[in-house]
């Protein structure tokens, strides 16, 4: 039962990051029905300019200057990758020039920060705190709190504020939104902007926990692609239970089946929800009229 | 302005001095994971090959020719090591080729070699099948060589610290998915069955995971009083990390990996105490030693003074010597006449590692045998020697015969 329990949370916290990556995945699909692969890129430029900014100060001043460069990380991609796409009603250019993009992004890192995995230095002490047996990290607390907080805040943002109603209105329809007077273009750079925060501020609430260097985001944006798939790309709800069953899933099946196979599970999980409900499990499906 | 022009024409000069001795300079390539998990192995390797050349360039090359290294990255991965290959092979057409870090890297690129007659000097990969892949009677010539210590004889000496020095009973294997590690955990199996011994747990990880905690608690509920890895340093650094997580911590015994800049780094405190099989430690106890870390430290400076893979330097830089003295016997570049010449090298070859005296013959391509391997173990941030009787002066020529 305790060993049960152990796995559980750490399948929860390593959940917890693979949601608040999907998050970001979601934020973009809403307004402007693209994606942003680019996600894994997103959060190790975050992580690694959190990690020189640290150098430099507290971890607690670094984490908005961290938000603040991921939003304008988001930015550039918009203008510069999903804008033009947007613009010849291209429909699936944006893919090509977000893979692109995040491929430019990890070779600059790598000039930039050299090729080696480098240590975090952890803000929180590292020694692990005990629960009825049960060993959590202090980081790993933060890191389900802190994910779970960044989207409630955004959650909160689209429901009560003016701006996050032209965002929700503009994911609805994004003509009648145009129509209506919502500057959709600038919703849509917006969207971006909040998804690449969501995805820097992950890559620094994770860095001490894994380790920081240019290929950090391969394997944690395409775990996360699939939770948004197995979650539904349109429901927050959706991210956080779908990470949280991929989480569990894999350490779970890693003890009681074997460390082989543990991450089998959640690509069967994956094509069960394709088959079966391709909008995700909290998703609502959409007709598309043509 | 005026340093600008100055930076210009010491680029040209530089530019024209290379174009006259690419007109008849010996191409050797020099193919390493310079980027990525891995990179600490291939960039130590390539700096300590490259150390060697510029070495034997000073002082007038080898048949009045200069060595020119065609280093090119294949990044640790299987396809990119053969498209490597296949370009240094037909565009650059090397006289032969150092390198490869990686088993599997290894394994995929050296059939183009093979075909091609050019002699392979593996100076970093460990996989026991590396020199095996091409034996007689189907080919008759195997062009594939090796200057570091296979993993047949590493898992033996993995084996000997748990079970002969530790007296441990039970033991679990820890290997990530890789050909490395999936190679060498098949070598621990069978070198623990040679000592009537079963691992309690075999468990196994991808590279880049994160979290090791299925793994670790399987091996800990099975009572694993030492785990024994086959894995590169950032994975490595998770096991440990995970260890102190879960507040357990036993002994890590493992491949030499454990003994790169980023396990040692990443691991920190959890890392202290790790024991892993060697052929050179940073640490001058024989004038050679002395001559290559000081000059490996003057040209490179390392961050710390540590040499992120020592043992990647050292036979990187061996197996650099090893091919000028054959190409040197063979008094021709060409592949048959240089691969005869290494199964045959008259010449005493003075490395780092140890002096080399006929370290091939048709049929042995393994230059290192088991009494050259010593136990290092992770102390203060640094690779020490586990057992002060290794420290000595003495150079272990090879011993074919040597038991394991």
């Amino acid at each position: 039962m305790e060993i049960l329990a152990q796995l559980v949370v750490s399948g929860i916290a390593l959940g917890m990051i693979y949601a608040l990556i999907a998050f970001g995945y979601q934020l973009t699909f809403a307004t402007s029905g693209t994606l942003n692969f680019g996600q894994g890129e997103a959060l190790m430029l975050g992580a690694l300019v959190g990690l020189t900014l640290v150098g430099h100060m507290n971890y607690w001043l670094m984490l908005p200057l961290v938000l603040v460069f991921g939003a304008l990380q988001g930015i550039f991609v918009e203008r510069v990758g999903v804008l033009p796409a947007l613009k010849t009603k291209s429909e699936f250019g944006w893919i090509m020039t977000t893979i692109s993009l995040a491929i430019i992004f990890k070779n600059v890192a790598e000039n930039v920060w050299g090729h080696d995995d480098i240590t975090f230095p952890s803000p929180l002490p590292t020694a692990p705190l005990q629960f009825f047996g049960i060993r959590v990290l202090p980081m790993e607390i933060l890191v389900v709190v802190g994910a779970l907080a960044i989207m409630l805040a955004v959650e909160m943002f689209n429901r009560k504020s003016i701006y996050g109603k032209a965002v929700v209105a503009t994911s609805n329809d994004r003509d009648a939104a145009g129509l209506m007077g919502i500057n959709t273009g600038v919703v849509i750079t917006f969207s971006y902007a909040l998804s690449s925060m969501t995805a820097a501020f992950a890559g620094v609430l994770i860095a001490p926990l894994t380790l920081t260097g240019s290929t950090m985001g391969v394997v944690l944006g395409l775990k996360a692609f699939s939770v948004a798939i197995i979650g539904g790309l349109n429901s927050g709800m959706g991210v956080i239970v779908g990470g949280l069953i991929l989480g569990v899933v894999e350490t779970t099946t890693g003890y009681y089946i074997s460390t082989g196979y543990k991450d089998v599970p959640g690509l069967l999980l994956l094509l069960l929800v394709l088959a079966i409900k391709p909008s995700g499990l909290f998703g609502k499906s959409v007709i598309k009229k043509v | 302005m005026n340093i600008k022009i100055k930076l210009i024409v010491t680029a040209l000069a530089f530019a024209a001095s290379c174009s006259v001795y690419a007109a008849d300079s010996i191409k050797i390539g020099v193919s390493g994971p310079y980027t990525g998990g891995s990179s600490p192995m291939g960039i130590s390797m390539r700096d300590g090959a490259r150390l060697a050349a510029s070495e034997i360039n000073a002082k007038g090359g080898i048949l009045g020719r200069q060595i020119e290294l065609v280093e090119r990255d294949d990044e640790a991965k299987n396809e990119r090591g053969v498209q490597v290959s296949q370009e240094l092979i037909n565009k650059e057409r090397v006289v032969a080729t150092v390198g490869y870090a990686n088993t599997g890297v290894s394994l995929a690129s050296q059939r183009f070699y093979q075909e091609a007659k050019i002699p392979v000097l593996n100076n970093v990969a460990t996989g026991t099948a590396v020199t095996k892949q091409f034996l007689p009677p189907e080919f008759p010539d195997n062009y594939i060589f090796r200057t570091s210590a296979n993993d047949s004889i590493q898992s033996a000496l993995i084996v000997k610290q748990a079970i002969e020095v530790n007296k441990y009973t039970k033991v679990a294997i820890l290997a990530d998915s890789t050909n490395y590690g999936q190679l060498g955990r098949e070598d621990l199996e069978k070198a623990l069955a040679a000592k009537n011994i079963k691992p309690v747990a075999v468990e196994k990880f991808n590279v880049k995971d994160v979290d090791m905690t299925a793994q670790l608690l399987k091996a800990k509920e099975a009572g694993a009083q030492a785990i024994l890895t086959y894995a590169i340093g950032p994975e490595l650094a998770q096991i440990a990390n995970g260890m102190e997580k879960l507040g357990w911590k036993v002994p890590m015994i493992g491949s030499w990996t454990l003994s790169m800049g980023n396990f040692i780094d990443n691991a920190g405190k959890n890392g202290e105490g790790a024991h892993m099989p060697q052929t050179f430690i940073q640490e001058p106890n024989t004038p050679k030693r002395k001559a290559f870390i000081d000059a490996y430290l003057k040209t490179y400076n390392p961050p710390k003074g540590r040499i992120a893979s020592p043992v990647s330097a050292a036979q990187g830089y061996d197996s650099m010597y090893i091919l000028a003295t054959a190409i040197k016997q063979a008094g021709s570049t060409d592949g048959v006449k240089v691969r005869q010449a290494l199964e045959n090298l008259q010449e005493k070859v003075e490395g780092v590692v140890t002096t080399y005296n006929h370290p091939y013959t048709h049929d042995d391509h393994e230059a290192i045998t088991i009494n050259m391997v010593v136990m290092g173990k992770v102390q203060d941030g640094h690779v020490v020697y586990a057992n002060q009787s290794d420290k000595g002066e003495v150079v272990r020529e090879k011993d074919a015969k040597a038991k394991k």
